[in-house]
Parts: structure tokens; C-alpha cells; sequence
């Protein structure tokens, strides 16, 4: 399968002497779901606005969707590739949450049925059914956060990044927003996490893309980087409890509760 | 003032550290002879005006700000010499004598004019300069607070310096957003004009929450529970300088008449 | 008498009703956690309790807060601000944008309340050291890091020596790094001041407080220790459970976690309950 987003000896900084980010090179294929992590200042959201044409590379090239980003505006590559912001007020401007979900579907010249079908599923997905006629701005941050992925996802791009989307929300919004990810997973778009909560890598990416000091430092399988402690000290992320107790156990890497109980389950019961 | 750091208000400021007599000068004299500048500014002759911004340039390059006197004046002088010559030199049909130099016929009121009013903005433009460049607004605040004059008035003059920089960086992060989300800023006139609204509706909603918690924070850390306010390291003030900033108020109404009778 | 007491508060914003019936009282030195999922009024409740509400037409249907038995809107403003101070969730809206240096925004509050010179320097000192701004005293406060304008928006409120401090999800905009040097300085803070911390996630708050409030849609579900707030039904379903402590639940409803052993959501304790179950499996 032809690769979403490709990146080739990225070289990006504002003072071409002190370069944020250097030869980063990977690709996002359709339907994998790739978390971004690192320390502050490693160059995360750096890397997110090359993604979505804000920054362009000082030098390599960024492809998407088999086109050289180079060749598109930002508004061209938005048909491709969609963004969460961490602050969902600076990107909402419309006066209810009906009008800012359906102003992405709006540009992009789809017949109105097959609009109004996109805004229903976004809203319902979502859970935004009874706030519609609501200004977004009178909704919670993270109902907000949810008004910002709706009209995201209402435009259908291949891929979305999500920058700490998961921050602030409860336990049932977070639930919410693990199952987006996976409807888009299976639906073959790509997703891209700028995340620091291990937990939530740890429950929903496939892959993961270390930076340190602006070097991509790990490219990984999920349960391969928890795996390898010296993959999570160079990117200086805490390794998740569930995989500390798998370890622990002398078990094979568990990303979540229910994979852990499965391996020990069997092992219990085959022993009793 | 130790400046660490390149971002923040400090950025934005024509201020240049400096320890010379400008610099130590109580904020509240500076301003007094700035505010005599300005009335000197429109009451005085050429024969005053334009003397009168030569000493205010010389201070301020011995207080060390030449380059940006340099830039400031030269930015603003030489376009308005120059419409001033086209316009009142040569264009305007002013009474009284014409003379030809190198094929230009030029009148000599039209000149006369043009002097009157450059000497005019320079002795302005000098006098401010002088007073931008040697007094850190944080100075001027505490000699405003020092001297019980009302805490609003001072806020009024530092929350815009503060806010700017902020205000300017969520402006570039709410474009980013909508161009992201594929609002095309790219384009023709047309299109970003159609645009603007996306831009301006985020900035301004955002604004005004900002306003509103800002008045809560204000309010929770008692801004105006006093009539006036403590201020640590206030500018020192000096028996000196109060008489000096008296007879430089008392002396601006016979500045006044003088400069009508010079006339 | 308690300090602060929220007496049977009914409150809605225009319509929309945000609390019901609350009632809870904090006492002078207490750490306590109000705890709640997104939209349960807990910004709300620390609003109110910080005395930013009522305000404008924001008015309770019903009941209200007393401070030392008597209601905010009788207390004068610098009372007001020597009792209760808040710290919000975006750092940047915490600045009074008067000041221009770090001292300066410490200061700005005394200085409205017109201290003497010494008493100002003293408290300006002692909020710079809990909260360890010395190498930062002379930068614009505009032109630090979230992290640290959080902690300068804390030692600002720390220098109007209030008896209470409201922080309202002061670590949701942090990275793990800046949420632990914020923990760090909690501790140091003066023990006879009153903490509320308000958030949406367990594990900070748990390190914070000594009693907990859980607000279930505006209603106040569970007041008590942590202990009880762990094993309380809605704990789970409004924080979700640390993978680790849902592991040990879900062996337990299988039959395969010894009867008496406590849940726990710490690796290596759960580790110690299962490791000799193995070895015997193994056997």
C-alpha cells in the first residue's frame, strides 16, 4: 500500500545554524496510528506544523498522499491532512456548533446530500447531538476539544493529527475519543499523536516516533519500544504501569489491561 | 534594567539601556519637558523649533540612543521633506516671490512653510524619542504610582506594552488554525478577504474572555481596593527636579505668549 | 468554624442548571480535592468558592458561601483578597498585565493594598522561594514557559497571604515535567494555608489533597478519604481506572486473585500479589 505521508531527510530550523529538527525520515501508512513522543523542546510541534505545510523543511521533502508538499498550499494539503490544535478556541470561530462542523464540508464542493451525511455521522460519533445550536465557545474545554475533532473528521482527510487531544478529558470522553480513533484506523485513514500520556499511547498507537534533541531517536512497534528501556529513557517518556507489571511478572509486553489478563489467565488456569 | 531575554514587552520598545543623566532623571521630569517640547513645538518659530530638536538629538545620542534617533528621524523626516518640497515648493500657487534653481521654480513662502513645519515634527519627534528611549515604561509606572496618581491612569498606559506581544502571537497561532483547517490565506485579495472573518471572530471572541478573567484577576489581587498603590524602588525624585518640573508648567503659558508675539 | 462554607448552593447559568444543592465546608488549613468528569461544575464550585461568582447576573437560585459565617458581598475588597485567592487553567490569563518583571507581578498585589515597602519585599521574598522564581525575578512575565507562569501566577496569589488557595486544573495545559516541579513546590507551601484543588484527573490531586469531594453533575457524590474515593462505583467510571488496578479487577472477576489481597493500582505491589501464583502454576 502506497504510503499516506512520507518524510525524506527532513531538515527544518528557524536559525538555519541551530536546526530544530534534522534527518527525520519515516512514512504513515493508511489505517496505522503513530504517537509522536518526547521531551519538551525535542521538536514535537515542530514536526506537526511540517506536517500540515505551516512550516516548511530548510531542506528533504515531505510528500502526501504522492505529491510534494512543496507544490501545495497549506489550504490544499488540508484536504489531505486534518488538525486537532492543543487550544480548540483558536481554530472555532463560527457562531454554533452546527455551522463550525459543517463549514469544512462546506469547501470542499460535495453535493449537499453527501455533506449533510458527513456532518450527521461527525455529530453522532461525537456525541454533540443535543449542544448543535450551542456557540462553542459557552461549551466545556473538553466538549470544545470534541466540537474541533467533529469538524475534523466531517472533512474526511486521510490523515489527523491530533495534538494532546486526549488532555483534560474524563474517563468517558477519553473512551470517545479512543473509539474515533479506532473507527478511523479501520475505515483506512491514518492517524498521527502528539502525546505525552504513555497510557494513552500505550492503549492506542500502533507506532511510535521518538524525538530527542531533534533527531528522530526511535521508530518503533508499540509494544517493542515499551519493551526497550533504553528506548523510553533516550525519548525521556515514563513507561506505563501496565507494562512495568508485565515486565515485572517476566511476562511479554502488554499494552493494555485486558492483553495482560489474557496471557496470565492462561498461565494460571493452565498451572492449576 | 537587566533585559535576559529577547521576547516580551522589551522587544517592542524603542528603549535603550543606559545609566547617563537622561536615564536617571526622575520618568515624571522627562515627561513634564516633553510636554513643554510639544506646546514649544507649535508655539515657536523656526528660529526656536528647530534648535530646539538639535539639543534634544544631541542628548540623545550622549545618552547613547544615536542609532535609533538615526533611524526614527531619517524614517519619518526624509519622506516628509520631501512631499512638503514637491507639494508646497513646487506645486501650491503661493503668493510673493518665485525663484529658478537647477529648472525648479520654487516659492519661497512654499519653502518657508516646509521649514516651519519640519522644525515642528523634528522638535516633536526628538523631544519623544528622548523620553521613549531613556525611560522604561516599568519607571514611568512606579514614579505615576509613587506620585498617588489614580492606579488606572498607569494601567492604561502599561497593559497595551504587555498585551501586544500575546495578542500578536495568538493572532499567528488563530491564522495557523484556520489556514490548517483549509482556509486558503494563500490566495487572490478576494479570497483572503473572505477569509477575514475566521481570523477576526476567534481573535476578538478570545479577547473578550481574556478581558472579562483579567478584570477577576485584577480584582482578587485587590487593583484599586486603595486609592493608591505601594510601589518597591520607586525613581528617586529630588527637591531639584520638583522645582525644576514647577517652573517648567509655570513657564508654559508664557511660552505661549511669546511664541504668538514672535510670530 | 470552618473558613469557608458553601451552604445548600443552587446554581445555573441561565438556564442550564451547574449546581444543586451543594454544601461543604473548609476548614482553615485543609488540602482538599474537588474532583468531578468534564461538565460536572467543578470550575463552577471553585469559582464560588474563590468569590469570583456571584457576579454581574450570575446570582444563586438558592443558598450561597459564607466566609467565617458571613457572605462574600459584605466582605470589602481587600478582605476578600487577603481570604481567598484562585489560580486558573491558562497561565497566561493569570498575569495582571501591569508589570513587566517577574518581581514586579509579585508585588502588584500588595502594592494595591498599600503595604508598607518592608512588608511588601518580605512577602515578595518568601513567594519567590516557595515557588522558586529567584533565577527568573527580572524577566517579562509574558515571556516565560506555561509551567512557569503558573508557578508565578501561584507565588502572586502566595504573596497576598490569602487563608486559602483555589487552583482550578492548574496542571491541564502541563507536560509531565512542568506538572511535577508544580507538585514539588506544593509541598513547600505554608501548612496553615487552605488548599482546593479542582480536577478531572486522579493521579495529581491524589498527591495534593487529604479529603476528596466528588461532583457528579453538579451534586456532590462522595466527601471523605481516599481510600473511599477509590472504591467509591462512580470513581471508575468518571477517571477510568489506572490499567494496572483494572488488570487486578478483572483477574479478581475471573477467580484468579486471592481472596483478602488488596487492589492496588501500583505495579510492583500488584507484581508481588501474582508472582508467587505463577511460580506455583508454573510448578
Amino acid at each position: 500500500m502506497s504510503p499516506i505521508l512520507t518524510l525524506d531527510a527532513v531538515q527544518f530550523g528557524y536559525d538555519p545554524a541551530k536546526p530544530v529538527l534534522q534527518d527525520i525520515s519515516f512514512q504513515v501508512h493508511p489505517g496505522e496510528v503513530v504517537a509522536v513522543v518526547g521531551r519538551n523542546g525535542a521538536g514535537k510541534s515542530t514536526m506537526l506544523r511540517l506536517l500540515n505545510g505551516l512550516l516548511r523543511p530548510g531542506s528533504g521533502r515531505v510528500t502526501i498522499a504522492g505529491k510534494d508538499a512543496a507544490d501545495l498550499k497549506v489550504s490544499e494539503i488540508a484536504a489531505h491532512i486534518g488538525t486537532v490544535f492543543q487550544a480548540p478556541e483558536q481554530q472555532i470561530f463560527n457562531a454554533t456548533v452546527r455551522s463550525e462542523i459543517a463549514f469544512g464540508p462546506a469547501q470542499s464542493g460535495l453535493s449537499a446530500e453527501v455533506q449533510q451525511c458527513r456532518i450527521d455521522a461527525a455529530v453522532q460519533r461525537t456525541d454533540l447531538g443535543e449542544v448543535l445550536d450551542t456557540h462553542p465557545l459557552d461549551l466545556d474545554a473538553a466538549m470544545r476539544r470534541f466540537v474541533a475533532v467533529a469538524s475534523v473528521i466531517a472533512c474526511q482527510p486521510d490523515l489527523m493529527l491530533f495534538d494532546e487531544a486526549q488532555r483534560g478529558l474524563d474517563a468517558t470522553r477519553r473512551a470517545l475519543l479512543g473509539r474515533i480513533i479506532a473507527e478511523e484506523k479501520s475505515a483506512g485513514r491514518a492517524i498521527v499523536l502528539v502525546c505525552h500520556d504513555m497510557d494513552f499511547v500505550a492503549a492506542h498507537a500502533d507506532r511510535v516516533l521518538g524525538l530527542a534533541e531533534g533527531r528522530l531517536a526511535v521508530d518503533a512497534p508499540v509494544r517493542d519500544f515499551f519493551a526497550d528501556a533504553e528506548a523510553t529513557r533516550a525519548v525521556s517518556v515514563e513507561q506505563p504501569g501496565i507494562v512495568e507489571l508485565a515486565q515485572a511478572l517476566g511476562q511479554p509486553v502488554a499494552v493494555n489491561a485486558a492483553e495482560l489478563v489474557a496471557t496470565l489467565a492462561k498461565k494460571l488456569k493452565g498451572g492449576a | 534594567m537587566a533585559v535576559a531575554h529577547p521576547s516580551g514587552a522589551d522587544h517592542a520598545l524603542l528603549f535603550v539601556p543606559g545609566q547617563s543623566v537622561m536615564h536617571r532623571l526622575n520618568p515624571l521630569t522627562k515627561l513634564t519637558c516633553v510636554l513643554w517640547v510639544a506646546v514649544a513645538a507649535f508655539a515657536l518659530p523656526p528660529q526656536g523649533t528647530i534648535p530646539l530638536a538639535l539639543v534634544a538629538i544631541a542628548t540623545g545620542i550622549f545618552a547613547g540612543a544615536g542609532k535609533v534617533f538615526a533611524r526614527r528621524l531619517i524614517l519619518t523626516l526624509v519622506p516628509l521633506s520631501l512631499a512638503l518640497f514637491v507639494v508646497h515648493g513646487i506645486l501650491v500657487d503661493h503668493a510673493g516671490d518665485r525663484t529658478v534653481i537647477l529648472g525648479l521654480d520654487l516659492s519661497h513662502d512654499g519653502l518657508a512653510y516646509m521649514v516651519r513645519i519640519l522644525g515642528r515634527i523634528a522638535a516633536l519627534l526628538s523631544g519623544s524619542l528622548l523620553f521613549v528611549c531613556t525611560t522604561h515604561p516599568a519607571r514611568l509606572l512606579k514614579a505615576l504610582d509613587a506620585h498617588r496618581f489614580p492606579p488606572g491612569m498607569a494601567y492604561v498606559i502599561a497593559s497595551p506594552l504587555l498585551l501586544l506581544e500575546p495578542f500578536t502571537q495568538r493572532a499567528r497561532a488563530i491564522r495557523e488554525a484556520q489556514m490548517a483547517r483549509g482556509l486558503n490565506l494563500e490566495g487572490s485579495f478576494l479570497a483572503r478577504a473572505k477569509a477575514f472573518p475566521a481570523l477576526l471572530m476567534p481573535l476578538v471572541t478570545l479577547a473578550l474572555a481574556d478581558i472579562d478573567h483579567r478584570a477577576q484577576v485584577l480584582d482578587g489581587r485587590g487593583f484599586r481596593a486603595m486609592p493608591h498603590r505601594t510601589v518597591l524602588d520607586a525613581p528617586r525624585d529630588s527637591t531639584a527636579q520638583r522645582v525644576a518640573r514647577w517652573v517648567i508648567l509655570i513657564s508654559i503659558p508664557f511660552l505661549i505668549a511669546g511664541g504668538i508675539l514672535w510670530h | 468554624m470552618a473558613l469557608i462554607e458553601v451552604d445548600h448552593l443552587t446554581f445555573a447559568y441561565d438556564t442550564r442548571p451547574v449546581l444543586e444543592e451543594v454544601t461543604l465546608a473548609v476548614a482553615p488549613g485543609e488540602k482538599l480535592a474537588i474532583l468531578g468528569g468534564n461538565g460536572s461544575g467543578k470550575s463552577t464550585l471553585a469559582q464560588w468558592i474563590a468569590g469570583w461568582l456571584p457576579r454581574g447576573t450570575f446570582a444563586a437560585s438558592a443558598g450561597g458561601v459564607n466566609i467565617e459565617g458571613r457572605p462574600w458581598d459584605e466582605l470589602d475588597d481587600a478582605t476578600r483578597a487577603g481570604t481567598v485567592q484562585f489560580v486558573g487553567q491558562v497561565p497566561m490569563q493569570q498575569l495582571s498585565g501591569f508589570a513587566f518583571t517577574v518581581r514586579d507581578e509579585i508585588a502588584f498585589g500588595p502594592g494595591n493594598l498599600q503595604l508598607p515597602e518592608a512588608e511588601i519585599r518580605a512577602r515578595v521574598d518568601a513567594a519567590v522561594a516557595a515557588c522558586n522564581l529567584s533565577h527568573l525575578l527580572e524577566r517579562d512575565p509574558f515571556s516565560l514557559s506555561g509551567g512557569e507562569q503558573q508557578r508565578l501566577s501561584i507565588a502572586a496569589a502566595l504573596a497576598m497571604r490569602p487563608r486559602a488557595l483555589v487552583l482550578d486544573e492548574p496542571t491541564g495545559n502541563f507536560d509531565p515535567e512542568s506538572r511535577d516541579a508544580l507538585l514539588a513546590q506544593m509541598a513547600k507551601l505554608p501548612a496553615e494555608l487552605a488548599i482546593v484543588w479542582c480536577d478531572v484527573t486522579l493521579g495529581v490531586p491524589l498527591a495534593v489533597a487529604q479529603r476528596f469531594v466528588l461532583l457528579d453533575a453538579g451534586r456532590i457524590a462522595y466527601d471523605g478519604d481516599a481510600a473511599g474515593l477509590l472504591a467509591h462505583p462512580r470513581t471508575a467510571e468518571i477517571f477510568g481506572l489506572p490499567a494496572v488496578a483494572e488488570a487486578a479487577l478483572m483477574l479478581r472477576a475471573q477467580g484468579l486473585w486471592p481472596e483478602g489481597a488488596a487492589i492496588s493500582a501500583d505495579a510492583g505491589q500488584v507484581a508481588a500479589v501474582l508472582r508467587p501464583m505463577l511460580a506455583e502454576a508454573a510448578r
